[in-house]
Formats: C-alpha cells, structure tokens, sequence
C-alpha cells in the first residue's frame, strides 16, 4: 500500500532539493521531495540508512585550482585528474588513449537515489577511450578540493576488442565535510582484459559515494578492486552486466572501517547471457565503534544457463564494538547454473599469534602480518609491481593509524 | 658449575580450572638432550606450551630459568629471542603468509631484539638454502603460504629448518615424530642431530622410543601426571617401551 502521508524531509533532502531544482532537474527534485533520501525500509539501503546518516549536503562545488599531488602514487602511472567535477588533463596520453568530453553524466537510469543525483548533477563526462592495449596504469585522480562542496563527476570509458588496460581511480582531496558522487561507466570490449581499481583515500569528514557499472562484451574479463581506506560514510555500488558469452568478471574488494566510520560496498552482478562466470571475494575488516557493510546480489537472468558464479565475503573484527553486516542474495531464473556464496566473520586466530610470536615475531607486528595475509587474497592478482606496492602501502597504512 | 641451558623448579601451571602440571623438576646442562617420555594426557605437551609461553595456560607456582634468565617474565616472542624454540607437534597453517616472508620477519625480529643489525637479504637467501638442501626443503615450497598444504614430513621439515636458521640455545621437539613415515623421520632427525651443540640443549617430548632411536637422547625422564617420576639414561626408553609405563607410575594403562 503506498504511503500516503508526505515524509518528513531532512536539511540534507531539502538543500538537494534545492541544488537539483537550481540546475533544472525539476523531476529529479519532485522524486526526492516524495520519496526522501532511502531509509532501512529500502531493501538496498537497509543497512545504510542515507536518511540518517547524511545529516547535511554542503553547496554545489565551484570549479577548484587544484594542484596538489595525487592521492597515490604509483611510479610509470599516466596521470588524469577531475577536481571539483572539472576535467584537467595533465600529462600526454599514452597511444591509443583518446581523453575527451561528452555531456552529462555516464550511467545508465535505475531506481537508485545515487545515480539519479549524478544524472542530474554530473554536468559532463569525462570520457576515455581505449583503442589498444595499454601498458602504463591509467591513474584517475578525483578530487574535491577547498572548502566543504558537493560534487558530483562521471567518466565513461571504453575498451575496445582484445585490448588490456589496468585502470586506477583514486578519490581525495581537502580535509572538508564533502560529499562527493562519483560516477564511472566501463564498458569491456569483446575479449579485452581490464583490472579496474577505485580507491577512496578521502579525508575523515567526508561522505563518499560510487557508483561502477561495468558492461561486459564476449570474452571479456574484468577485475574490479573496491578498497575503502578514508571517509567517514561511504557507499561504493558495483554494478556489472554479463553481456556476452564467455565473458568472466573477478570482482574483489577491501572494505577497511576505522572508528567513526560507516562504510558500505553494495554490489549487484547480472548474468544477462548463457556461459558467464564471475567470483566475487571481499574482505572487510573493522576496529573501533565502526561499521562495515557488504551486499553482494547476484542475478542469473532466465536464458543464462551454464553460469558458474561464486561469491564469498570475509569479516575480520580487530574490536568488540565494531560490526561486520554482510547480506548475500542470488537471484537465479535458468535451471542449469552453478552458484554460491559463503559469509565469515571471525578474530585474528589465537593460534597464529603464538605461533608467530613463537619465533620471535612481536605481537603487533605477528597481527598485521596476519592482516596482510588475510587480505592477499585482493591484493595479490595485481601484477604491476608498482600499483601492487602502492595499494599494500594504502592498507599499511590503514593498519598504522590503528 | 656451569648456567644450566634450563631450569625448572616446582613448576606448577593449570588451564582454566584443571591442574596439569603439578611441580615439574629438569635441569638441563649445556649441550644435552634430554628425552621427555609419558602416556597420552599426562601433561608433557603441556609442558612444552607453557615453556614457549601460550596464554591459555596459567603458571601458579614455580621458576624457569633460560640460561639463567627469567622465561616467565617474557611474552613468547621475547623468549624465542632469548633463544628458546618449540618445534609444534601441530605446526599452524597460516594462509597469505609466505613461508620465506615469514621466515625473514623471524629472524630478523630475534636480531633486532638481541639490538644484531637486520639480515641482508643476500645473506639471508644464502643462509635458507644452506639449511633447506640438507633438510630437502627446496625455494617452491618456501614460496608457498607458511605450513598451508604442506604435507605432515613437509611441515615437521619446516620446523627443522626454522630452528636451524633460528640457531636457539634451548630446543623443544613437541612430539616430532606425530605424522612421520620412516624416511621423514629420517631426514627430520638428521636435521636434528645437525644442530646438537655444545652450547645448545635439547628437550625431545614423545610418547614413543622410536624417535630415540635416531635422536639419541643422554637423559630420559617419565613424565606422569604433570611431573616427572623417573629419570635414567637411554636404556630406560627402551624399558619403558617392552613394560609400558605403568610399572612406573602405578596407573593401568
């Protein structure tokens, strides 16, 4: 039965209300003003409740004059960045790289708040496309910088047949209560090889939000790494659609929750087509009063026979007061498929400790080997030394704050 | 007289509410092996978590001394540094971590505890092969996860090998012949009389006189009912296997 009495709406509902009303996306606004930001009650949202936890949106993001070093570095990367929703190009693409524009936002209509707020906001495009294969990492740098803004930015990439390409995406910027929306389109060309890697490095007042949508084409193969590593609310949305026979996605991520935080990797894996597969394995791993969300939907589409897809999600709680939440849904329509999930969620083993300080090893540093062992699983498949190093470095790093 | 390596005196210790060990006495001079032989249950692996310092044990009464050094004061890391090394009957699989990573992060923790500069990693690759040719340990399986799906020779021979390139002065062998086929058990305690010293002891826990065969020990203890109550020299393994143990502790096997 529908609601029939108006919802009360939030100073975050009603200055998005606002921002959506002044750049023109008057059905936009009148969605939000009836709907509101999703509640628990929103089967997607249950555990990441936007309602109340987004308790304020600053103003529309100005175009900043960034110039400050990428969030990560990662030695040989060809470097673009978008700061504050403007395109800057830096450095000279590599062959067979054409960076450009397109209008408005990159990711197809779907009955999400997130994407529609970058739909309606996200002005341009960045778009990449790839003709061959590329040997540099692609690094894309986004930034929101200055004071408190919110900004919403989209880039759409292409990869054409048969070309290989490891594309990193790094969010960051000034220490500001931000909200930043995210938007990145990738579509793998027919027997392409992409590693696609998002990294939210953000500083502790922000709130974050990503929305992948990946397309796969006959024989692609994709991997996707999520890492959350900054942010004191984010939500990464991993949306991917099997298109083609033959195609194989690995989708993995690494949600790290430090106290005070609330983040949340929401993904939702379509096998469109007959002879798919995809593994998905996420790791998440949280100490202090924090929480740590995982929902991995996968959906086997009723002419998809032959799927052979495999989830698993790990916890590891380094405190008594953190939370792991992990909701694992299939949605199978074909009769001839071969599909699973698994959820764990547990402490450093004692056992390993002792065994470990047995030989010497002190504690603290017995623990983080064990951390680093827990998450190599993610980490391990990215060949290129350098972007390997930098991202054992984010999770170092991580751990040493502790 | 000389430090002895170890010295227990009237080692008492329980795990949650049950007594185990109840006043363990053993001195064990510079360069000997000394043999701890008793039923299942009567508290000789006991013994040796409590020596390596395991948490879940509470010591209530008692001194162990490492070469003069108090070894209850120290948390386990700290006594392998001081040179203590237990050799598990259950070596623990640890996954994500590599054997070789692992191995250098022991060895040059101990070094820099003991304020020795850290390894070189020339040195160090030197040092692992020097000791994994004679242990049959080759670089595939050290660039495997530490102890994950290595078979139970693999493991006891990465035990060895840890301790060879650990260089303790004070050696247990928890049950190290569990999980052996004869050619491993070979192998392993060729390893392990590679590594008798004069300044190194050795305290070889098993429930069978097999192992002593080829470890051959200079004392051997019974071990009943959390203490010892017979100590002899190597002949008494071998009464102890044609009479069992109760004609020593009384009890019906």
């Amino acid at each position: 039965m529908a609601q029939s009495l108006p919802i009360r709406l939030g100073a975050a509902e009603a200055t998005l209300i606002a921002q959506l009303t002044s750049v023109g996306a008057t059905a936009e606004a009148e969605r939000l003003s009836i709907a509101g930001l999703p509640t628990r009650r929103v089967e997607s949202y249950h555990y990441t409740d936007l309602k109340s936890l987004l308790k304020a949106v600053p103003p529309l993001g100005l175009a900043a004059n960034a110039a400050s070093a990428p969030a990560l570095r990662v030695a040989g990367a060809y470097q673009l960045m978008i700061a504050n929703g403007v395109i800057q190009s830096s450095t000279t693409a590599p062959a067979g790289v054409i960076v450009g524009k397109a209008e408005g936002g990159a990711l197809s209509t779907r009955d999400d708040v997130l994407v529609h707020l970058n739909g309606a906001l996200a002005k341009e495009s960045l778009s990449l496309t790839l003709e061959n294969s590329v040997d540099p990492v692609i690094q894309i740098d986004r930034r929101i910088e200055g004071e408190a803004a919110h900004v919403a930015d989209s880039l759409k990439i292409f990869v054409a047949d048969n070309a290989s390409a490891v594309i990193l995406e790094t969010f960051s910027g000034s220490d500001a209560a931000h909200v930043g929306n995210h938007a990145t389109y990738l579509a793998v060309g027919k027997n392409a090889v992409v590693t696609h890697i998002t990294v939210d490095l953000s500083a502790r007042a922000v709130s974050h939000f990503a929305t992948n949508e990946y397309q796969l084409a006959d024989g692609a193969k994709l991997r996707t790494v999520t890492i959350h590593a900054g942010a004191a609310l984010s939500r990464s949305q991993v949306f991917a659609r099997f298109a083609g026979p033959g195609a194989h996605g690995d989708f993995t991520g690494l949600n790290l929750v430090a106290d005070g935080q609330h983040n949340d990797i929401t993904i939702d894996i379509r096998h469109g087509v007959a002879h798919t597969t995809s593994q998905e394995m996420y790791k998440q791993i949280a100490r202090g009063r924090s929480k740590a969300v995982f929902q991995g939907k996968i959906v086997v589409e009723r002419d998809a026979q032959k799927v052979d897809a495999k989830m698993m999600m790990q916890g590891l709680m380094l405190s008594d007061e953190a939370e792991i939440l992990s909701k694992p849904e299939l949605e199978i329509y074909a009769d001839d498929v071969v599909c699973g999930h698994g959820s764990t969620c547990g402490e450093l083993d004692a056992d390993s400790i002792f065994y470990l300080m047995s030989r010497g090893i002190p504690k603290a540093v017995a623990e983080t080997m064990l951390v680093r062992g827990f998450i190599a699983e993610v980490l391990d498949p990215i060949e290129d030394a350098a972007l390997n190093e930098a991202l054992n470095g984010v999770v170092d790093g991580w751990l040493l704050e502790a | 007289m000389t430090t002895p390596i170890l010295e227990i005196r009237n080692l008492h210790a329980r795990i949650e509410d049950r007594d185990i060990l109840k006043g363990v006495n053993l001195i064990i001079p510079p360069g000997e092996v000394h043999a701890v032989m008793g039923r299942n249950g009567s508290g000789k692996s006991t013994l040796s978590y409590v020596l390596a310092g395991k948490e879940d044990y509470e010591v209530t009464e008692g001194v162990v001394l490492l070469d003069g050094q108090n070894l209850l004061e120290m948390d386990p890391s700290e006594r392998a540094s001081a040179g203590l090394f237990l050799a598990f009957q259950y070596p623990i699989e640890i996954p994500g971590v590599a054997t070789m990573t692992f191995l250098k992060a022991a060895m040059n923790a101990q070094r820099k505890a003991r304020g020795e500069a850290e390894m070189t990693t020339p040195d160090f690759m030197r040092a692992v092969k020097t000791a994994g040719t004679e242990l049959n340990v080759d670089t595939d399986m050290l660039k495997r996860p530490l102890n994950v799906g290595f078979s139970g020779g693999e493991k006891k021979r990465a035990e060895v090998l840890q301790m060879a390139l650990l260089q303790p002065k004070m050696c247990i062998l928890d049950e190290t012949d569990s999980g052996l086929d004869i050619d491993a058990l070979q192998v392993v305690s060729k390893g392990v009389n590679g590594l008798r010293a004069a300044n190194r002891s050795m305290l070889v826990i098993t429930h069978y006189q097999r192992l002593l065969n080829h470890i051959v020990p200079d004392v051997v203890h019974v071990f009943s009912d959390g203490k010892i109550v017979e100590s002899g020299d190597k002949d008494l393994a071998l009464q102890l296997e044609a009479k069992g143990y109760a004609d020593f502790d009384g009890a019906a096997a």
